[in-house]
C-alpha cells in the first residue's frame, strides 16, 4: 500500500513531467506579474502582448503569471529566465516596453539594462 | 513512447567556479554514447540556491538532484540513472529546503538580501493558478508526511516547539493554540482561516493568497488532522476578489488531486474547505466577530472566556489563525522545528511580512527574520527616506499600533520589542513618515477609521473613539483647548482597559503613542496653533515670496479671490479672505508659494 | 459539600464560593453589589456596557465581571481608584450622548441609567459633542421607539430575540452610527413587532415606553355626553401595588375599583367575567371539537401579541386556533350590546375602557375584525404602569383609598377567571369547565399543578369519560415556537394547547410596573408573588368554576342562548387570517 508519502513524491514527479510538457525546459522562461497591484499597475496589457506574440510565431518562450514579488513601487515587473544566464528582472513594463522586451531580449537576446532591477 | 529527460545544470556563479560548464560537454558525450542525445534535454538555469553543495545537476522527471558533482560522476549518472533508470543514491541530495529560493534566482541583492521568504517563500516563483507549480516545489509534502509518519499530537509538538507565533498581531503561541483546541472533546471541529485582513493599506495576506494559494490549503489541512477537525473555512474579505478567485481555484485543483476532501491520499484523513466571503468590516477580523458572521449573526465580538478553542463557530471547538500563519505551517513540519528556531530571536521565532510603505524609496512586501531592526528594514531594504527629506517616524500595526520616532530606529522587529517600545507588532502595517506629515494628522486618520469600523456593542469603543476623534478634529482645526491633551489621554486608558474587544483596546495607541513621543507638535497645534509639518490644512497659512514673477496664475485659480496683484508684480494674499485650499500653490510654476 | 468550594478574594477579603459561576455572580453572594447595565439573569451575557467591570490581579485589561468565570486563587477588585474613575467616565459617556431631559421623561425617578449616573458621582461633564439624533417612532399602536435614548444595551435585542423568538430588533450599523431598530428600518407598525411590549419591561431608560393613551381618557372622563365603563384585568390587580412602592403579590381589586369611580368612570366592571365568559365559549368549542374530530389541537388565542406572532409565522395553524375573543374583547362587545340594552343608552354613547397588564391590547383594540355592529367595542387600552400614574396624577391616594366592589352584571367572577392571569390558568379554567361540560360530573381536583409554575413549557394528561387528553402549556413567544413545532410535525400530539406571549402569563405583561431600584425587571420571584395573589384569590372564592357563575348564566338565558350560538357567535367569535410583513414569508404558502 503506498503511503501519503509515497503518493505524493509521484505526484511531484507526474507534475515536474506536465510542466516539462508544457515546455518549461525552453531556452526562455516570461513570467509576468499578475497579483493585484500588479493588474491595477497595467500587467494584463503586458500579458496580452507576450500571449500575443507568442500566438504570432515566437518560438521557445514559456510564458506564466506570478503572484506578487514585493517590488510595489516597480510594477508591472516581468521575469526572464534563460538557460545558461542570470535571470533578469524587469520593471515599470508597460506595452510598449513589452514589445521591445519582446524585439530586442527575446529575439536577440540583448537584455535592456535601463529598465532592469537590480 | 520512451521516457524523455531533462536535465537542468545549474549555473550559477558558484557552481561555475566548481566546475559547472564542463559538466554539460561531459554530459553530452556520454548521451551521445548511449543513444540517448534525443531523449534527453540539457538546459542550464540561474543560481538554484544550494550553492554550498555545487555543482549541482537536477534529472527530471523526478526532480533528483545531483550534487557535489564532478566530471567523473557523469558516466555513472548517465547509465544508472537514464538507462537504467535507478538514481544514483550516493549523490542524491536529500533535502531541498523550501525557504529562500527566491532571491538568489532572482538578483535585486539590495532589496532581497536581508529577506528570508518562509511564507511568501513561493510567491513571485510559481503560477499560483497552476497546482503542479506548487506540487513541483514540495508542495503537500509536509501533509503527506505528517499522514504517513506523524500522529496527531506529534504535529502539535512540533508547532509548539517551532516557538511559532499567531502572526495575525496578537503573537499568540500557535502550537499552544493547537494544543487547546486538540484537547477539545465535542464535535465536529473546524479549523479557520482569517483573511478578512481590514488594516487600512495592509496587503500582506492578500499578496500571499494571490501569489500562492496553496500554501494556506495544505497548512489548513495539516491542521484540521492535528487538532481533528475535518471542515475548514477560509474567510476571505469580498474586496478581495481575484485572491477569492485564486484560492477557490486552489481548493478545487487540491481536490481534483485527492489532496482536499475524502481519505487524502489514501489515508483515513478527511477535509475540505469552504470559502465565506466579508462584507466590509473591519471588526470581522476579530476572531470571535467572524465567527458570528459565519454563523450568519452579526459580526460583534463577544466576552472571552470562553475562548474559541473551546467553543467557537456554532459553539465547537474551533482553530482560527491568520494567513501567514498557515503559510509556515507547511515549512514547520518539512523543515523542522529545529530549524525554524534557527531563526528570528529567542522569543519570536521565524520570519514576518511587512507591507513596507510610505515615505521610502523601495515600498512593497518584504519578508524579514525576527530581529531584523527598524533602521535595516527603512535604510536597507526600503532604501531609505527620498527625496532628501528626514525620517520622523514610522508607524507599526495599523489602527492599532503606535508611531515610533528615530530614537527606536534600533528596536529589534519582534512582538515584545515592539509593545516594549510603545508600539506593537500586529498584522505587518509599517508606514515611514518623514518631516511632511503631520503627527496629530495622522493620529486623526487612525482614530477615524477605527471609530467608523467599530461594531458599536461596547460603550468605551463606540462612544469614548468618538470623543476622541472629536477632541482631535478640534485640534487639528485650530480650535484646541489647553485640557485637550490630558483629556485624550484620559479617555484613551480607559478605552484601552475597559473595552470588549481588540479593536477597541487598541484604537487609543495610535493617539497616545503619537502623545508620548510628540508631545510637542500637540502642544504646538494647541498653544501656537502652529503645525509644524504644514499638513493641517486651517493652521497653515501660503504666502506668497519674492521669487513671484507676477503671471498672475495664482490669482486665476483662487476660488475666493483671496489674491491681488498687478501684472508682472509681487501677488499678495488676503488671509482673511483665504480658506487654504492650496490650489495656488499648486499652480505656481515658479515655487513662489510656500506654506507657513 | 465544602471541599467543593473554590477560594477567591474580592477587595483582599477571602471568601469560598461555588466553582462554575462568574465574577458578578460569586460578587453578589458575598454582599458586593458591582454596578451593572446589560446584564440580566434571563437573558444570554453581552459584556457590552462596560460598567461592571473589575480588575483581576495578573490580568492587564478590566473585565467585565457578568463574563469572567471565577476560579480557584482568583484576586478580585471591584472598587479601586482606576476602576471608579473608568466606570464613572464609562457612564459619561453613555449621558453624553443621550438627551438632557430628565424632568420631562416617562422615566424620570424609575430609570436606570439616571441611578448609575447619580451612584458614579458624575457631577461635571468632560467629553461633551455631538449628540445623536433620530425619528422616534410613533407608529404601533402599543410601543413607541425613541433611539435618541438608547444607551445600546442590547437588553431589547436579547429579549425580543432569545426569550420571544420574534427577532424584530437588532443593532444596526456601526461606529457612533449604531442604532437599535427593525429590519430595514420600518416603521415599527409594519413588522414583525407582536406589540408584546416585553421590550418595554427590560428597557434601562425610556428608549421604550407605551402608547400612551392617557391624556385622551382623562379629556373623555369629563365629557357629560359619555358613559364611561372600565374594565380591569386580573394581572392589574396583581401588580398595580408595586407602582405605589408596594411588595408585589398584592391583590388590590377594590382599590382599583374605587380609584375608577373617583376618576369619573360611571361603571367599573371586572374582566375576570369575561373570562368566565370566554371558558364557557372555549370549553364548548374544545369539546365540539373533540365530539366532532375538528381540527385539534385547539389552540388559545386570548393572547393577543401570540395571535399576531401564528398570523405572521404559524398562519397554516390559524385552522387551529380557537374563534372565541378574548376575555377583554367579549366584555367589551357585551358592554356595547347587552349592557348597553340594559341601562338603554346607545352604545355609540359607551365609552368602553379596558385596564389591561398588556400593551398588545392596544394593538388587539384597533383590530378591524373585532367590531361589532359596524362599532369598536374597546375604545381604550390602558395598561396598568398608566393608570398607577392617573391615580397619582388625578389625585387619588391608591393606597390608602376605601375598598369598593365591582359593579353588576359584568362584575361577578369565579376563581377560574381569576387565575387567567397566570401561565397554566386558561388551561385550568377550561378544563374545570370542559371537564363537567362533557361528564355531567364535578371535577373535584381542580387545581392541576402540572401545569402551573414557570416551566417554559408544560404537559399534563387529563382522562375525561374514558378518554385521555393531552395537553400543553407554553409561555413566551419563544416557547410557543418549540409547541407549534411540535403541534406541526404532529397535530395528535396534544389535544388542547395554551399560549400566552409574555413570560410568566400575563402578570409578566409588557404594561405592569418597571422594576424598582431594588428588584430587576421580569424578577423571577416578583411573578412568583404576583402569579400567588391570582391562585390565593382563586382559592379564596366560593364559586371556583365558570359555569357556575350565575351572572354568566344569566348572561346567556337573557341574551346569548347558549354558548356557541348565532348570537355568541356573531358578537364573541372572530377570525384570523395571514399577515406577512416584509422580508416574512410563510413556510407553506407558495411565493408568487
Amino acid at each position: 500500500m503506498p503511503t501519503p508519502l509515497d503518493l505524493i513524491k509521484k505526484k511531484r514527479a507526474e507534475a515536474v513531467s506536465r510542466i516539462i510538457g508544457k515546455g518549461y525546459l525552453s531556452t526562455k522562461r516570461v513570467y509576468v506579474g499578475m497579483a493585484t497591484c500588479e493588474i491595477a499597475a497595467g500587467s494584463k496589457d503586458v500579458m496580452e502582448v507576450f500571449q500575443k506574440a507568442i500566438s504570432l510565431g515566437l518560438t521557445d518562450v514559456y510564458l506564466s503569471q506570478k503572484g506578487c514579488a514585493g517590488r510595489c513601487n516597480l510594477e508591472p515587473t516581468v521575469e526572464v529566465i534563460e538557460s545558461g544566464k542570470s535571470p533578469v528582472k524587469y520593471g515599470k513594463v508597460d506595452k510598449d516596453r513589452a514589445i521591445q522586451i519582446i524585439e530586442r531580449h527575446l529575439k536577440n537576446g540583448q537584455v535592456i539594462q535601463e529598465w532592469v532591477i537590480d | 513512447m520512451a521516457t524523455t529527460y531533462g536535465i537542468i545544470v545549474c549555473d550559477g556563479t558558484r557552481c561555475i567556479n566548481s566546475g559547472a560548464r564542463t559538466l554539460t560537454l561531459a554530459l553530452q558525450e556520454q548521451l551521445d554514447r548511449h543513444g540517448l542525445r534525443d531523449r534527453v534535454t540539457i538546459s542550464l538555469s540561474g543560481c538554484l540556491g544550494m550553492c554550498d553543495k555545487g555543482p549541482i545537476l537536477v534529472v527530471n522527471p523526478g526532480y533528483t538532484i545531483y550534487g557535489n558533482v564532478t566530471e567523473a560522476d557523469i558516466p555513472e549518472i548517465v547509465e544508472e540513472h537514464l538507462v537504467h533508470r535507478r538514481p544514483l543514491a550516493r549523490l542524491a541530495i536529500q533535502e531541498d529546503h523550501l525557504y529562500n529560493r527566491f532571491f538568489r534566482v532572482f538578483g535585486d541583492e539590495n532589496f532581497f538580501g536581508k529577506q528570508m521568504r518562509i511564507a511568501l517563500r513561493n510567491c513571485g516563483i510559481i503560477d499560483p493558478e497552476n497546482l503542479d507549480d506548487y506540487l513541483s516545489l514540495r508542495g503537500f509534502e509536509a501533509l503527506a508526511k505528517v499522514l504517513t509518519e506523524l500522529t496527531p499530537e506529534q504535529v502539535v509538538a512540533e508547532v509548539e516547539k517551532s516557538g511559532l507565533r499567531g502572526r495575525g498581531g496578537a503573537g499568540f503561541p500557535t502550537g499552544l493554540k493547537w494544543k487547546f483546541t486538540a484537547a477539545q472533546k465535542a464535535t465536529p471541529k473546524y479549523v479557520i482561516c482569517n483573511a478578512d485582513e481590514g488594516d487600512p493599506g495592509a496587503f500582506m495576506d492578500r499578496s500571499a493568497i494571490e501569489g500562492d494559494p496553496h500554501t494556506v490549503v495544505e497548512g489548513m489541512a495539516i491542521g484540521g488532522y492535528a487538532v481533528g477537525a475535518s471542515k475548514g473555512i477560509v474567510y476571505i474579505r469580498a474586496e478581495y476578489p481575484l485572491a477569492i478567485r485564486r484560492i477557490t481555484k486552489a481548493i478545487e485543483d487540491a481536490r481534483a488531486h485527492g489532496l482536499l476532501g475524502e481519505n487524502i491520499l489514501g489515508s483515513d484523513f478527511s477535509f475540505d474547505i469552504e470559502i465565506r466571503l466579508g462584507a466590509g468590516a473591519f471588526v470581522c477580523g476579530e476572531e470571535t466577530a467572524l465567527i458570528h458572521s459565519i454563523e450568519g449573526a452579526r459580526g460583534m465580538p463577544r466576552p472571552r472566556p470562553p475562548y474559541p478553542s473551546v467553543q467557537g463557530l456554532f459553539g465547537r471547538p474551533t482553530l482560527i489563525n491568520n494567513v501567514e500563519t498557515w503559510a509556515n505551517i507547511p515549512v514547520v513540519l518539512l523543515d523542522g522545528a529545529n530549524w525554524f528556531r534557527t531563526v528570528g530571536t529567542e522569543n519570536s521565532k521565524g520570519t514576518k511580512v511587512f507591507a513596507l510603505a510610505g515615505k521610502v524609496v523601495n515600498t512593497g512586501l518584504i519578508e524579514v527574520p525576527m530581529g531584523t531592526t527598524l533602521r535595516e528594514i527603512i535604510y536597507e531594504v526600503g532604501g531609505g527616506i527620498p527625496d532628501g527629506k528626514k525620517f520622523k517616524a514610522v508607524q507599526t500595526g495599523g489602527p492599532s499600533g503606535g508611531c515610533l520616532p528615530e530614537g527606536y530606529l534600533d528596536t529589534s522587529i519582534d512582538y515584545d520589542s515592539l509593545a516594549r517600545a510603545g508600539s506593537i507588532m500586529g498584522s505587518g502595517g509599517m508606514i515611514v513618515i518623514d518631516e511632511d506629515s503631520c503627527m496629530v494628522d495622522i493620529a486623526k486618520f487612525f482614530l477615524e477609521f477605527t471609530q467608523n469600523e467599530s461594531c458599536g456593542k461596547c460603550t468605551p469603543c463606540r462612544e469614548g473613539t468618538k470623543r476622541m476623534l472629536e477632541i482631535l478634529v478640534r485640534i487639528t482645526e485650530g480650535k484646541g483647548q489647553p485640557g485637550d491633551i490630558e483629556k485624550l489621554e484620559r479617555l484613551g486608558d480607559t478605552i484601552q482597559k475597559a473595552s470588549l474587544c481588540g479593536l477597541g483596546q487598541s484604537a487609543p495607541n495610535p493617539v497616545l503613542s503619537t502623545i508620548k513621543n510628540f508631545r510637542e507638535e500637540y502642544e504646538e497645534h494647541i498653544h501656537e496653533k502652529r503645525c509644524r509639518a504644514r499638513a493641517c490644512t486651517n493652521l497653515v497659512t501660503y504666502e506668497i515670496t519674492e521669487k513671484c514673477v507676477g503671471c498672475g496664475a495664482c490669482r486665476r485659480v483662487c476660488p475666493v479671490g483671496a489674491i491681488t496683484g498687478a501684472a508682472k508684480k509681487l501677488h499678495v494674499i488676503d488671509q482673511d479672505k483665504c480658506v487654504k485650499c492650496g490650489m495656488c500653490f499648486n499652480a505656481c510654476k515658479f515655487d513662489a508659494i510656500v506654506k507657513v | 459539600m465544602d471541599n467543593s468550594k473554590i477560594t477567591i478574594t474580592i477587595n483582599n477579603q477571602p471568601y469560598k464560593v461555588d466553582p462554575g459561576q462568574t465574577v458578578m455572580q460569586a460578587a453578589d453572594q458575598c454582599g458586593y453589589r458591582i454596578p451593572r447595565l446589560c446584564y440580566h439573569p434571563k437573558l444570554s451575557i453581552e459584556g457590552a456596557c462596560r460598567v461592571c467591570i473589575v480588575q483581576i490581579e495578573g490580568v492587564r485589561n478590566y473585565v467585565a465581571s457578568c463574563a469572567y468565570p471565577v476560579a480557584d486563587g482568583m484576586k478580585i477588585h471591584t472598587n479601586t481608584k482606576e476602576l471608579r474613575r473608568a466606570r464613572r467616565d464609562i457612564v459619561e459617556l453613555l449621558l453624553d450622548n443621550h438627551p438632557m431631559d430628565c424632568h420631562t421623561c416617562d422615566r424620570d425617578s424609575n430609570c436606570e441609567l439616571q441611578r448609575l449616573a447619580y451612584s458614579m458621582g458624575i457631577r461635571q461633564r468632560h467629553f461633551e459633542g455631538e449628540r445623536k439624533h433620530y425619528e422616534i417612532d410613533l407608529s404601533s399602536t402599543s410601543v413607541i421607539r425613541d433611539p435618541d435614548k438608547c444607551i445600546l444595551c442590547g437588553r431589547c435585542v436579547r429579549m425580543c430575540s432569545e426569550i420571544q423568538g420574534v427577532h424584530c430588533l437588532t443593532q444596526a450599523h456601526r461606529g457612533f452610527n449604531t442604532v437599535v431598530m427593525p429590519a430595514y428600518n420600518l416603521p415599527f407598525a409594519e413588522t414583525v413587532c407582536t406589540t408584546c411590549g416585553q421590550c418595554i419591561n427590560v428597557c434601562p431608560t425610556a428608549s421604550f415606553v407605551e402608547k400612551n393613551y392617557t391624556q385622551d381618557l382623562f379629556e373623555k372622563l369629563n365629557d357629560p355626553d359619555l358613559i364611561t365603563v372600565a374594565q380591569v384585568a386580573p394581572s392589574v390587580r396583581a401588580a398595580i401595588g408595586e407602582g405605589f412602592g408596594l411588595p408585589p403579590g398584592r391583590n388590590m381589586e377594590g382599590q382599583i375599583a374605587a380609584t375608577l369611580r373617583h376618576m369619573g368612570f360611571n361603571y367599573v366592571f371586572d374582566t375576570q367575567f369575561s373570562a368566565d365568559l370566554t371558558i364557557m365559549e372555549e370549553a364548548s368549542e374544545f369539546l365540539e371539537r373533540v365530539q366532532s374530530k375538528g381540527p385539534l389541537p385547539l389552540i388559545t388565542s386570548c393572547s393577543s401579541a401570540w395571535m399576531k406572532y401564528l398570523e405572521q409565522f404559524y398562519p397554516d395553524l390559524i385552522e387551529n386556533i380557537s374563534t372565541a375573543k378574548s376575555p377583554m374583547s367579549m366584555a367589551s362587545a357585551m358592554i356595547k350590546t347587552y349592557f348597553a340594552e340594559k341601562i338603554k343608552v346607545d352604545p355609540k354613547k359607551i365609552l368602553s375602557v379596558a385596564f389591561m397588564c398588556c400593551t398588545a391590547k392596544k394593538y388587539e383594540a384597533a383590530r378591524p375584525e373585532l367590531e361589532v355592529r359596524g362599532m369598536r367595542t374597546t375604545d381604550i387600552v390602558i395598561t396598568t404602569r398608566e393608570l398607577a400614574w392617573m391615580a397619582k396624577s388625578a389625585g387619588i391616594d391608591f393606597v390608602n383609598i376605601k375598598p369598593e366592589k365591582f359593579d353588576e352584571p359584568l362584575g361577578l367572577s369565579s376563581g377560574a377567571g381569576a387565575i387567567f392571569g397566570v401561565t397554566g390558568g386558561v388551561m385550568e379554567a377550561a378544563i374545570r369547565t370542559a371537564y363537567e361540560l362533557y361528564t355531567g360530573e364535578t371535577l373535584i381536583d381542580i387545581e392541576l399543578n402540572d401545569i402551573r409554575g414557570f416551566k417554559g413549557i408544560k404537559e399534563a394528561k387529563v382522562v375525561l369519560d374514558g378518554q385521555e387528553l393531552r395537553l400543553a402549556v407554553a409561555h413566551g413567544l419563544g416557547n410557543a415556537h418549540e409547541v407549534l413545532e411540535m403541534v406541526r410535525k404532529d397535530r395528535s400530539r396534544f389535544h388542547f394547547v395554551e399560549v400566552m406571549g409574555c413570560p410568566g402569563g400575563c402578570i409578566g405583561g409588557g404594561g405592569q410596573p418597571y422594576a424598582t431600584a431594588n428588584s430587576i425587571p421580569l424578577d423571577e420571584e416578583c411573578l412568583r408573588l404576583r402569579a400567588q395573589a391570582l391562585y390565593g384569590l382563586d382559592r379564596e372564592k366560593t364559586i371556583r368554576r365558570s359555569h357556575e357563575n350565575p351572572d354568566v348564566q344569566r348572561l346567556y338565558k337573557e341574551f346569548l342562548g347558549r354558548p356557541l350560538s348565532e348570537k355568541s357567535h356573531e358578537l364573541l367569535h372572530t377570525h384570523y387570517k395571514t399577515h406577512l410583513p416584509k422580508g416574512i414569508v410563510s413556510p407553506n404558502l407558495k411565493v408568487v
